[in-house]
């Protein structure tokens, strides 16, 4: 399967193709999905840290999209109405797998038993060793933190697609990042915030 | 030095502050050593987290095949569904207008009354009137049922005016009013069920 604009050469606008899915159109409908497949599925994968779990809460997340299009405002951007859909989606995938536990961070297997300064990860410890922080965070702030480094949107965006005040956003972030530093800083040697602060 | 602004350098190295508050942050970070490396640190923090590479995901196209075999039929509204819905609308207003109109009836018939009893309405054609040809067939009726055969003369022109006006205007409000509630329960039966549809969302 081509998406729609590139097979036919025509760009045809969101708004459109939401009003065509809207009616029906599932090709259309397909189009969306192209444009926010990545988006939506990255979203996931960084909640999760698992592709495949990733990609069938993704698909689950434009099923759901599908279903409930006609509650979905035009005047809300439709990318942080997906990413809702697809932060719970995580939720409720992760609960279901039970594959990835919230102390996820301790059954790394790391190459330097004594961890420091001194320290040498391979870059693929270090990313998983990342990863896995990332995934052993809290839900409410661990979507907040994902939303934002990794799909860079902006606080108030987070605060559309979570449907969250902007004050919890900025609290969300700040825990995010402090147990993010504490956990990390053991492993990595990374700078912790001073104790007299 | 001022208080440590630690709770604002999350929002600072987002690019998230602005006017007085951005500055504010700004003239403290100046002479603030600890707030300084704090924000280093937050800096640090987003830099590692960059480092977690993004995986190869199945191609845009691929998935949203994927995705279009799972989509199950969407329930578009039909021009009789339509129908249905505008119609459904329609209930609520016509009761309203139904229950003006009755009421207005009901004011306009009695002004007409009594203006006829203050004799204003002399010249008036009997065709306008609503009260004297019904009300002798009215009584005529009550009294081959026996509600007139009474000794009270009074009791028996109230329970004339009674059964003939207010009996039948009560009767009419109640009958709206019930319509009116039937209608909003079913209202808000639907409207529950669609917010519990909503909650899949978020």
């Amino acid at each position: 399967m081509e998406c729609f604009t590139v097979a036919t050469g025509t760009a045809i606008s969101e708004t459109e193709l939401i009003k065509r899915s809207k009616n029906g159109e599932r090709n259309a409908f397909s189009e969306l999905v192209c444009i926010h497949a990545q988006g939506v599925t990255n979203v996931i994968y960084r909640m999760c840290g698992d592709v495949h779990i990733a990609e069938d809460a993704a698909q689950e997340t434009f099923v759901q999209a599908w279903l409930h299009l006609a509650s979905y405002r035009p005047q809300t951007s439709l990318r942080n109405w997906l990413y809702r859909i697809a932060v719970n989606a995580a939720t409720d995938m992760l609960r279901k797998e039970k594959r990835i536990l919230p102390n996820a961070l301790e059954d790394l297997q790391l190459s330097d038993p004594q961890p420091g300064p001194e320290a040498v990860f391979s870059q693929e410890e270090r990313t998983a060793l990342i990863q896995k922080a990332v995934v052993s965070l809290p839900d409410a702030c661990r979507a907040v933190l994902v939303l934002r480094e990794y799909e860079g949107l902006s606080y108030h965006e987070i605060a559309d697609a979570l449907d969250i005040p902007l004050g919890t956003v900025m609290s969300r972030l700040n825990y995010a990042r402090k147990l993010l530093r504490e956990k990390l800083a053991q492993k990595l040697f990374l700078q912790v915030e001073a104790e007299h602060v | 030095m001022s208080k440590h602004l630690t709770e604002w350098l999350s929002s600072y190295a987002d690019n998230e502050l602005r006017g007085s508050q951005l500055q504010h942050v700004e003239a403290h970070l100046a002479e603030c050593d600890t707030c300084q490396a704090e924000l280093e640190s937050l800096e640090g923090l987003s830099d590692l987290l960059q480092q977690v590479p993004t995986p190869e995901f199945t191609p845009p196209e691929r998935f949203a095949a994927q995705v279009s075999l799972r989509l199950p039929h969407q329930k578009t509204a039909t021009p009789g569904k339509k129908i249905l819905e505008i119609g459904w609308w329609m209930i609520p207003v016509g009761l309203l207008v139904i229950w003006i109109f009755m009421n207005t009836s009901f004011l306009v018939e009695d002004v007409l009354s009594t203006a006829n009893r203050l004799g204003l309405l002399a010249n008036i054609s009997d065709w306008m009137m609503f009260g004297p040809p019904s009300a002798a067939d009215w009584s005529s009726m009550l009294g081959q049922f026996g509600v007139l055969s009474g000794n009270s003369l009074d009791l028996a022109a109230y329970t004339e005016v009674f059964t003939r006006t207010t009996l039948p205007q009560i009767s009419l409000q109640v009958s709206i009013a019930l319509l009116y509630l039937s209608w909003i329960a079913v209202w808000w039966t639907r409207h529950q069920r669609q917010q519990h549809g909503q909650l899949i969302e978020g």
